[in-house]
C-alpha cells in the first residue's frame, strides 16, 4: 500500500502500538481534519482455531472455542454445544437451559458494563469507567461463584451444565441484581442528563437502517439503528422462548442510540434473571452424551452481547468433527465502521470504533493516518489519537469538567 | 402448517430440480443443495422474494474432489436458509455475491485466503485473515494441508 | 553501588511502569489486567502505572500465546524497551501456549520468542493473581544487585 496516494495522507494506528488492549489496524486518509477514507486490516489475532477444531475431540472443542473471545465466552461453547446436541439427537434437561441462559445474562451484564466504561474512557469521562467497572466486579463474583472462574467459565458440557446452582446462590444473585439495577437507572440518568456525554455521542458514528442493513451489522449496532432482530427472539434458544422480555431497539442511528440501547438492554436482562431464577425447572442438569457424535451438521445462533453469533458443525461419525466454522459478531461489525465515518472527524475515531463493542480476538485490533493536504504519514498510537480526539473536543467546549 | 413448511413447499414448487429437496432440519431451519449453474437462480428467489436480507455468513468444506460452499440466508421470522452448492476443486471459480450483499467481502476473502478458491469480480481489498507474507497456495483448511510447510518457509530465511 | 544506582533502584522499585502487550490473545487476561488498575484492586497503590509506549516500560506484561503475525512486533517492542527490561507472561497461554497450543498460527508461550522473568497461571489469571506475581517480581528485583 502506498503511503501516499494522490494528495492523501495516511496515518497508520498500530499494532506495533501496544496502547490498544487488542491487535486491529486502521489505516486511515485525512483531507485537513476529516476522514477521507478509512481501511480496517484485521488478523493480527487469527490463530486457526477453526482447522485446531477438526484435530481434537468435540470436549476439547467445547474448552477452545470458550477461549476464541474472553468476554463472550459462554456465548461461543453455548453455540457450539447447540450445534453438536441438535447432531447427536440429544434433548437437554430444562433447568439445564435455565442455567445456561442464567449464566449467558450475567455475561451479557459484565459485557454492557465493560462497554459502558470502555466508551466513557474513550470520550475523556474516566469516572464512568472506574465507576462501571466497580459495578462489574459484583457480576465477577456471582460468576466465579456460579462457575469456579471469573471468565471462561467451563459451565458447559455436551447434554446440559456441569454445575448446578443452590438456593443459597439464587439468593445472593438476586440481592445483586437489585444492587446493579439501581445502579443501571443512575447511568440511565447520566446518558439522559450529562450535556457532555450527549454532545459527544449523539450525531457521531450514524448508521441508517438501510446501511446496516447492507453492510450486515448486528446486536446492538444494528438495533440503535432500528433493525429489531435479536436471536433470542427470533430464533428462540435454551429458555428464551419462555421468558418474557423485549429486544430493546432504537432510532437515533447514532452511537448514544447504541448506548441507549445497551442500557436499555441490562435493565431487560435483570428481568430476566429474575423470571429465570423465579421458574428454575428441578431436576437433572445433563444427559449423557456419546463421545462419537453421528454423521451430520447443524447451525446454532447465540445473541452474543455484541450481536449474532454463528457456529457450523459437521460431524463425520467420529470423536472429532469434520468441520467448525465460527462466524463472531464483531466480525459482521466491523464492515460498517468505515461508513460510521465517513465525513467525519479524525476526533471521532475512537469513539466510533468503540462504540461496535469491537472484541477483535474474536476477530483479531490496532490504527495509520495519512494526510492529504500535506502528503505526510503520520503512526499514532491509540492513547495518542484518544487523547488527541479528547483536546479536540475541549477546543471547541465539549469536556468533561 | 407452520411458517417454515410453507417457505419449504414454495420453493419446492418454484424449481423442479428441488423437489423433495428442500430438508427442514426442525423450525427455522432449512437446507437445500443445488448445482452450481442453478445456485444464483434459488438465490436470487431467496433474497428478492422471501425478504432473505441478510448473510450471516459463508461456510467453505473442502470435500475431496470438490469445495463446498454454504450459503447461511438469514430472512423472516428468524429463518435460516442453509444453501449449498459445489465447484470441482482448483478447475472452477465461484462469482461473488457482493452486488446482494456488501458485507458479504470479507466472508469471500477468508474463502480465498483458507481455502484456496477464486472469487470472481470480488472488490479489490487487503487480505485476511492469514498475513501479508503467508506462503502461496498454502490453505490451511484443506483436508490435506499440514501446517509443517510453514516451519520450513521459516528455516530458509 | 554507586549513590545514583541507589536512587534509580529505590525508584524503580517503588514505581515500576507497565507496558501491556496482547499477543494474540482472547481478552479475558487483557480485561483482567485493565481490571486491576480499577477501583476493587487498584494496583497504581504499589505505584505500578500503564504506559502506552516501550520507551518508558520497565515492565512488559504479556497476554496470549504469540500468533504468527504478532512475532516479529513482540521482538521489536522487547528490542525498543531501555535496559534493565523484565517480562511478565500472564495467563496460561502466554505461559506454555495453553489451550491454542498446536494450532497452525501459533508459535506457542512468550518464552519461545523472548526471555521471560515470572510467570503467572491461571485462565484468565485472576487480577489478584496479576498483583501477587508483578509484587513478587518486585521483590526478586530487590534481592538482585
Amino acid at each position: 500500500m502506498s503511503i501516499i496516494d494522490d494528495e492523501n495522507v495516511r496515518i497508520p494506528i498500530g499494532p506495533q502500538h501496544p496502547a490498544l488492549k487488542e491487535p486491529t489496524s486502521f489505516s486511515v486518509a485525512l483531507r485537513g481534519e476529516k476522514i477521507e477514507s478509512i481501511q480496517v486490516k484485521i488478523g493480527y489475532n487469527h490463530r486457526g482455531i477453526e482447522k485446531g477444531c477438526e484435530q481434537r475431540t468435540y470436549i476439547q472443542d467445547m474448552y477452545l472455542l470458550e477461549r476464541i473471545c474472553g468476554i463472550c465466552s459462554h456465548a461461543h461453547s453455548t453455540c457450539f454445544i447447540q450445534a453438536v446436541e441438535e447432531i447427536a439427537g440429544l434433548v437437554v434437561p430444562r433447568r439445564a437451559l435455565y442455567i445456561r441462559t442464567l449464566v449467558g445474562e450475567l455475561e451479557r451484564i459484565h459485557s454492557h458494563l465493560l462497554w459502558l466504561g470502555v466508551a466513557g474512557h474513550e470520550v475523556g469521562f474516566d469516572t464512568l469507567l472506574m465507576y462501571t467497572w466497580r459495578d462489574r466486579e459484583i457480576v465477577m463474583d456471582l460468576l466465579a461463584e456460579l462457575t469456579g472462574n471469573r471468565v471462561n467459565y467451563g459451565i458447559n458440557t455436551i447434554g446440559g451444565v456441569r454445575r448446578d446452582i443452590t438456593t443459597d446462590q439464587s439468593q445472593r444473585i438476586l440481592k445483586a441484581v437489585d444492587v446493579l439495577e439501581e445502579q443501571t437507572k443512575y447511568y440511565i440518568q447520566v446518558a439522559f442528563e450529562e450535556t457532555t456525554l450527549i454532545q459527544r455521542l449523539s450525531g457521531v458514528g450514524t448508521l441508517s437502517r438501510d446501511d446496516a442493513m447492507r453492510l450486515g451489522a448486528v446486536g446492538p449496532t444494528a438495533r440503535a439503528s432500528g433493525i429489531n432482530f435479536d436471536v433470542r427472539k427470533d430464533d428462540p434458544y435454551a429458555a428464551y422462548g419462555e421468558l418474557d422480555f423485549k429486544a430493546v431497539s432504537d432510532d437515533h442511528n447514532d452511537i448514544y442510540g447504541r448506548t441507549i440501547v445497551r442500557l436499555g438492554e441490562l435493565m431487560e436482562t435483570y428481568s430476566i434473571i429474575r423470571q429465570v431464577l423465579k421458574n428454575l425447572p428441578d431436576g437433572p442438569i445433563a444427559v449423557r452424551a456419546p463421545r462419537r457424535i453421528p454423521a451430520g451438521e447443524a447451525v446454532s445462533r447465540y445473541e452474543a452481547p455484541r450481536g449474532e453469533d454463528l457456529h457450523y458443525v459437521k460431524s463425520n461419525g467420529t470423536e472429532n468433527p469434520e468441520r467448525v466454522k465460527v462466524r463472531a459478531p464483531t466480525l459482521a461489525n466491523t464492515q460498517a465502521i468505515s461508513k460510521m465515518l465517513e465525513d467525519r472527524y479524525l476526533a471521532d475515531l475512537p469513539i466510533v470504533v468503540a462504540a461496535i463493542d469491537p472484541c477483535f480476538s474474536c476477530t483479531d485490533r490496532a490504527a495509520e493516518i495519512i494526510n492529504l493536504d500535506s502528503g505526510k504519514n503520520n503512526i499514532m498510537n491509540w492513547d495518542q489519537l484518544r487523547t488527541y480526539s479528547i483536546d479536540w473536543y475541549k477546543n471547541r467546549g465539549i469536556a468533561f469538567k | 402448517m407452520s411458517e417454515t413448511e410453507k417457505l419449504k413447499q414454495i420453493v419446492e414448487e418454484k424449481f423442479d430440480y428441488l423437489k423433495d429437496a428442500v430438508k427442514m432440519q426442525r423450525e427455522r431451519r432449512l437446507w437445500a443443495e443445488v448445482p452450481y449453474n442453478k445456485f444464483f437462480e434459488v438465490f436470487d428467489f431467496l433474497v428478492k422474494e422471501h425478504k432473505f436480507s441478510f448473510i450471516s455468513t459463508i461456510t467453505g468444506l473442502d470435500e475431496g474432489e470438490y469445495l463446498a460452499f454454504i450459503y447461511h440466508l438469514s430472512g423472516q421470522n428468524g429463518t435460516l436458509f442453509n444453501l449449498k452448492t459445489k465447484i470441482l476443486k482448483d478447475k472452477e471459480t465461484i462469482r461473488t455475491i457482493t452486488n446482494y450483499f456488501p458485507s458479504a467481502a470479507i466472508y469471500e476473502r477468508e474463502l480465498e485466503d483458507l481455502l484456496g478458491v477464486k472469487v470472481d469480480n470480488l472488490p479489490k481489498g487487503i487480505h485476511y485473515p492469514l498475513p501479508d507474507d503467508w506462503p502461496q497456495g498454502e490453505y490451511p483448511l484443506r483436508k490435506n494441508w499440514d501446517a509443517s510447510v510453514l516451519d520450513k518457509g521459516e528455516n530458509k530465511e | 553501588m554507586k549513590i545514583v544506582d541507589k536512587i534509580v533502584k529505590w525508584a524503580r522499585l517503588k514505581s515500576p511502569w507497565v507496558l501491556h502487550f496482547n499477543t494474540g490473545a482472547c481478552n479475558a487476561c487483557d480485561i483482567e489486567i485493565i481490571a486491576a488498575l480499577t477501583p476493587k484492586f487498584d494496583l497504581e497503590r504499589f505505584g505500578i502505572q500503564l504506559k502506552a509506549t516501550p520507551r518508558h516500560a520497565d515492565i512488559l506484561l504479556c497476554s496470549g500465546p504469540v500468533t504468527r503475525q504478532i512475532k516479529k512486533r513482540l521482538i521489536m517492542i522487547y528490542e525498543q524497551m531501555p535496559e534493565p527490561k523484565f517480562v511478565v507472561a500472564v495467563g496460561s497461554c502466554a505461559t506454555s501456549g495453553g489451550v491454542f497450543k498446536g494450532l497452525y498460527n501459533v508459535e506457542g508461550g512468550i518464552d519461545e520468542v523472548i526471555p521471560v522473568d515470572a510467570y503467572i497461571p491461571g485462565c484468565p489469571a485472576s487480577p489478584a493473581a496479576i498483583i501477587d506475581g508483578v509484587v513478587k517480581l518486585l521483590g526478586k528485583l530487590e534481592a538482585a544487585e
